[in-house]
């Protein structure tokens, strides 16, 4: 039995904004166990990356034990496709884990997935209307005759920038040949993993992997049902921030989709309504009043579009929580979940386990946790409040982000990280919080108090024990690729 | 008799809905849900419709069709009191939003006592500046989104419509279109918009927590009392209560079911009341008095003042009602059995009808006696009791104290006040001023006299457009010789008048180029002056209920310095325009009074300040920008107002600085 896992190494390779670790888990000494959870970024070179993922196969010895995909976005699965070789050549993934909507053996994910992917296509197309209407030379001319026309243009631009980055998040750089699977995730369905995917339920409890004996594994998300997967915030005190709720962005997509030859479908009214009698046409069309068309303005509701395809494809994350059977400590990977899955974990029935006091084993397994990965890279609604973080006690808990200002979609940087969450989880971790890169980040608004100053304060709070463990614990790697904390369980 | 056969309709008669078509498929509500919108009778009514204020465009842009435009005129149509009520036929549509919008536009006009002007076009081209809008332009399919908003930059509004995907599903079938354009309180909160666009372009922009809920609240209370002024809705549902015959209850439970088919809309009534999880009966909410201080989210913060405004109205509603309850119970209190008499039905709904009313004028009167830019909710408090004091001399109802009381009830106090009272709460005649200074406010109010006889009997809108644009600006072409305009006398009179600066907070002397302040580019020949500008000049002519007169004439000033802020404080000024990229520390603050006249004793009547200037200091003869206001503006801005945006503002409008990207459409995402 002293075969027992003793220690965790966390591993974050730092590529940009995007999940990539390595965690490797050892019994006193001893390497047993070589997991590998995402391998993504936003946006860089296939030349960029390769020195990270040479240094990451070295590491692992061409051999990972269990390749974890949270789910598909481009942030989590790209360096699959840029760096395809690295896996294929000398590497070998022995185990694949997926969330079950990953199953595309299950009738009801192929149905839901074709609704998913006929949404992305409403985004990508109400991308490409916008850019064809913003860019064109008609509707600059007519916005630029107003006296705020420069700023109006300006905003419409930035809006479709954001847009654009939304679509490219699902489909990839090139949107244009996206084929309803992206690339990376492509790489590791069918050439990576091919007959070795397994896929995961809420509720599943992994005991006895060889290797990693002392650990359970507890799969939380996603959540069974759609309801769940479709929430993405809470209200007051739920999630750090109230949403509201979006409706119908169904129609919308059918009408972005819609071709002359099935137009029909979506129009609201008779024909015999309709009219084409030029005279009836002039007050919309007469080039005097170009400065009301309206022709761009609809299209402005791929906004809330994206947020909705974005928010169902983080809830789709896999996540997983590893306890130490003996030292009960919990790590935490939680992938980018939004607030419907966080919610939905309260609700699993974990088979009679249950914590201390009767509370629910979820909860408990919070209460616990000594690691957690930062879900989607600090968001407002990445991590939940009351029935998340504000349930982690513990006073080890130390925590690490995936956020780096150097390579992010430009309208992230509103919501990354968010203000409130941090600093509940700087007091929650006494500072152990391990971001990729805290350049250009600010603690507040203002950009007056540097993130850097921040989290050192926070440290402050450690005592000269724990402050000691924890700066033997990380390590910082070769040209600063990677971080490495290591976890004692 | 023959006679007759000439004189115009005073009414068009319009069949509408009175809610929004959901209703019309319930058994129970099915009855009162349609209703005949009398509108105006406008001559020269051009297929659309398109008239004298609006016109609507049917063109959808999600298909690319044109429908046909709706001909008013049309004998068979005006025979059968317009189109045949139906969510199939756009046409319905077409007219629904011109009854609904021209309905807002009519109690407008009796409130103010003077034409809607819409905010006027502004152009690139510095010669022309601005250009007048006859009319605004009501696309009713223009989104497939459940969402409408009014668009400053294309003087438009544009209704959604989508697939319905209820939380009841019982209400709505499946797969069935609703439309925004059918539902009367959103045509009205839109249209309302738009016309305080018209009046204040300024509080587009969130200097406070305040502004960007005061736009989302007034737009709301007018809809919801402009819904409470027709007294068929009421008396159906007034008939089916028992019991409860103050009928508080229902009244609340009425506004949050205007509200309720039409997403967020409806939040901001949540906070009169909700439905009892356990008796299944709508109870009214109680205010803690912490939810001025606490509330900070837009929406949620206007419903604080919709709620206020609310209550302000049951209690003026109780009043009206309580010898009426006498009656009808001998005095118990205690109703007999069986149905409500007809009679006092009918009764009990013109009451509330009438109250309505009265709360729906006093809250657009209010709007002449608010500051033109950073308003709060105190601010607007002040504003609703001055106008009614000055004229409403009596209050016999108390309907002043039942706002005041509301108000506070919810922690809304205005700035500056050291007494909670009827008395303290309006605003102070114009404080002391020298005579030199009286003097010379004669000699403005005369020119503004002038200006009175030309507009009051205008009825033709651009006339009074460009009359109002002259008297500001000066001309030569509408008076014949060249005439000093309103801005130039300023300019001249006020010209180092610490008095004026004392007044308006504003900056006339030669320190404004220290200040952020640009130069005047209006004279040419010589003077330099501080740049500043002449908003909403106007009428303020009413008759009261005893027969006096207010017969008064306001405009507003505004002004902007620039301003940068360096760590949190005040750094320094820099000229606002002289350079198109800058640092993300530097803002534009803006300044602005409301001067109030009365035209009868050539008085200055009222001032409503908000500062650009340290008015501790000028006092001294001093002049310092205020720059705590300065610094919590900004702080507001880059901070506090962040919180309190949703994801989609968050994510595509890139924060609250940006007013550009259809400020009123993320409000509602």
């Amino acid at each position: 039995m002293s075969e027992k896992i003793t220690q965790a190494k966390v591993r974050m390779y730092r590529m940009g904004t995007g999940d990539c670790f390595i965690v490797k888990f050892y019994a006193a000494e001893k390497e047993k166990f070589t997991m590998m959870i995402d391998c993504g970024v936003w946006k860089r070179s296939a030349a960029e990356l390769r020195p990270y993922m040479e240094d990451l196969k070295k590491h692992v010895n061409g051999k990972v034990d269990l390749l974890i995909v949270t789910h598909e976005h481009v942030d989590h699965v790209s360096v699959f496709d840029l760096c395809k070789d690295v896996f294929i050549k000398d590497f070998e993934v022995k185990k694949v884990w997926m969330a079950w909507t990953e199953d595309d053996s299950l009738t009801e994910i192929t149905i839901w997935k074709k609704d998913h992917g006929e949404k992305k296509k409403a985004l990508k197309q109400a991308v490409e209307k916008l850019n064809a209407i913003v860019g064109s030379t008609g509707f600059q001319n007519s916005i630029r005759l107003s006296a705020s026309g420069m700023d109006a243009l300006k905003a419409k631009e930035s809006f479709v920038e954001t847009l654009t980055g939304f679509a490219e998040l699902h489909m990839g750089n090139d949107p244009q040949n996206y084929k309803g699977l992206l690339e990376g995730m492509r790489v590791v369905k069918e050439e990576i993993g091919k007959g070795k995917i397994e896929f995961l339920y809420p509720g599943d409890i992994i005991k006895e992997i060889p290797g990693l004996e002392g650990l359970r594994l507890y799969i939380m998300g996603p959540p069974r049902d759609w309801d769940s997967i479709a929430l993405e915030a809470g209200g007051e005190g739920e999630s750090y921030r109230h949403n509201n709720e979006l409706k119908g962005v169904d129609a919308f997509a059918a009408s972005v989709l819609s071709t002359p030859d099935n137009l029909s479908s979506i129009l609201p009214f008779d024909e015999r309504f309709e009219t084409v009698d030029p005279q009836d046409m002039d007050l919309y069309t007469n080039s005097k009043n170009s400065w009301r068309k309206i022709e761009e303005d609809w299209l402005m509701s791929a906004g809330s579009l994206a947020l909705r395809v974005n928010s169902m494809t983080n809830n789709q994350s896999l996540v997983l929580a590893i306890e130490a059977e003996d030292s009960k400590k919990v790590m935490l990977f939680p992938g980018d979940a939004e607030f419907g899955s966080w919610a939905s974990w309260h609700k699993i029935d974990w088979k009679g386990l249950v914590g201390p006091n009767k509370i629910h084993y979820t909860q408990d397994l919070l209460n616990r946790t000594v690691f957690y990965k930062i879900a989607h890279h600090m968001s407002h609604n990445g991590t939940a409040q009351r029935q998340g973080l504000e349930m982690m006690n513990d006073p080890e808990l130390t925590a690490m982000a995936t956020l780096d200002y150097n390579s992010i979609a430009a309208a992230w940087k509103n919501t990354m990280p968010n203000r409130a969450m941090l600093k509940e989880l700087l007091v929650r971790t006494k500072g152990r919080v391990i971001i990729m890169n805290e350049d250009n980040l600010f603690y507040d608004f203002n950009e007056r108090e540097p993130l850097t100053d921040k989290i050192k304060a926070a440290r402050m709070k450690m005592t000269t024990q724990e402050l000691k463990n924890f700066q033997k614990n990380l390590e910082i790697g070769e040209k600063d690729r990677y971080f490495e904390l290591t976890v004692n369980l | 008799m023959s006679d007759n056969l000439n004189i115009k309709p005073p009414f068009r008669r319009l069949r509408g809905y009175a809610f929004d078509p959901s209703l019309s498929l319930r058994i129970d509500t099915a009855l009162i849900n349609s209703i005949i919108y009398q509108v105006p009778w406008e001559e020269g009514l051009k297929p659309g419709p398109i008239g004298e204020y609006i016109e609507v465009v049917d063109y959808d842009p999600t298909t690319g069709k044109y429908y046909k435009p709706v001909d008013l005129n049309n004998i068979n149509i005006v025979a059968r009191d317009g189109v045949d009520p139906g969510e199939n036929n756009p046409q319905f549509h077409q007219q629904m939003v011109y009854a609904v919008a021209m309905t807002t536009i009519k109690n407008f006009e009796s409130a103010l006592g003077r034409k809607v002007l819409w905010a006027s076009q502004r152009v690139a081209d510095k010669h022309i500046y601005e250009e007048y809008v006859q009319r605004i332009r009501l696309y009713p399919h223009a989104l497939r989104h459940a969402n409408a908003y009014y668009s400053p930059l294309k003087k438009s509004i544009l209704f959604g419509y989508f697939e319905s995907m209820p939380a009841n599903s019982t209400l709505h079938m499946p797969n069935s279109y609703v439309f925004t354009c059918l539902s009367h309180d959103i045509i009205t909160h839109e249209v309302t918009h738009a016309i305080l666009d018209g009046m204040y372009p300024g509080y587009a922009q969130p200097s406070n927590a305040d502004v960007l809920a005061f736009h989302e609240a007034f737009s709301d209370i007018v809809a919801l009392f402009q819904h409470f002024t027709f007294p068929e809705v009421l008396k159906h549902q007034i008939s089916k209560t028992r019991g409860d015959l103050a009928a508080q209850n229902l009244l609340g439970e009425l506004a949050q079911e205007f509200g309720s088919a039409i997403g967020n809309y409806g939040s901001l009534r949540d906070a009169i009341g909700s439905i009892d999880p356990v008796t299944k009966k709508w109870v009214k909410a109680e205010p803690t008095g912490q939810e001025y201080a606490t509330i900070m989210e837009p929406h949620a913060r206007g419903s604080i003042l919709v709620s206020a405004v609310f209550e302000a109205f049951l209690t003026i509603y109780k009043t009206r009602v309580k010898d009426l309850l006498r009656i009808a119970t001998g005095g118990t209190g205690v109703l007999p059995q069986g149905e409500l008499h007809p009679d006092l039905v009918n009764r009990l709904a013109s009451e509330a009808s009438k109250a309505a009313g009265h709360v729906l004028s006093m809250c657009m009167r209010a709007l002449d006696y608010c500051p033109p830019v950073d308003i709060t909710f105190g601010d607007y408090l002040r504003a609703v009791i001055t106008a009614d004091y000055d004229l409403v001399v009596e209050d016999s109802r108390n309907y002043r104290l039942a706002f005041i009381d509301a108000f506070r009830r919810r922690g809304i106090y205005p700035k500056g006040i050291k007494t909670f009272s009827v008395e303290s709460m309006g605003l102070r005649p114009g404080s002391f001023v020298s005579d030199d200074t009286k003097q010379l406010f004669k000699i403005i109010v005369r020119f503004l006299r002038d200006y009175r006889n030309k507009v009051i009997y205008e009825t033709d809108r651009k006339k009074v457009y460009n009359i109002s644009k002259e008297y500001i600006g000066g001309s030569r072409a509408f008076l014949k010789r060249k005439v000093q305009g309103l801005h130039n006398r300023i300019t001249f009179k006020f010209e180092d008048s610490f008095e004026f600066e004392q007044l308006t907070g504003l900056i006339f002397s030669d320190v404004f180029t220290n200040l952020g302040i640009r130069e005047s580019n209006a004279y040419k020949d010589g003077l330099a002056g501080a740049s500043f500008q002449i908003q909403n000049l106007r009428l303020v002519s009413r008759v009261g209920p005893e027969g006096n007169q207010v017969n008064q004439i306001g405009f507003a000033l505004v002004q902007r310095s620039g301003i940068v802020i360096y760590q949190g404080k005040f750094k320094e000024h820099y000229t606002p325009g002289s350079n198109r990229n800058r640092p993300k520390t530097q803002f534009e603050m803006y300044g602005g009074c409301t001067m109030i006249f009365d035209l009868d004793t050539l008085e200055l009547k009222y001032v409503i300040s908000k500062p650009l200037l340290d008015m501790s200091l000028i006092k001294q003869k001093k002049h310092q920008i205020d720059r705590e206001r300065a610094e919590q503006q900004y702080q507001f801005q880059q901070e506090a107002g962040m919180m309190e945006l949703n994801e989609h503002s968050l994510y595509f409008s890139g924060g609250l600085k940006n007013d550009i990207n259809e400020p009123f459409a993320f409000l509602h995402q």
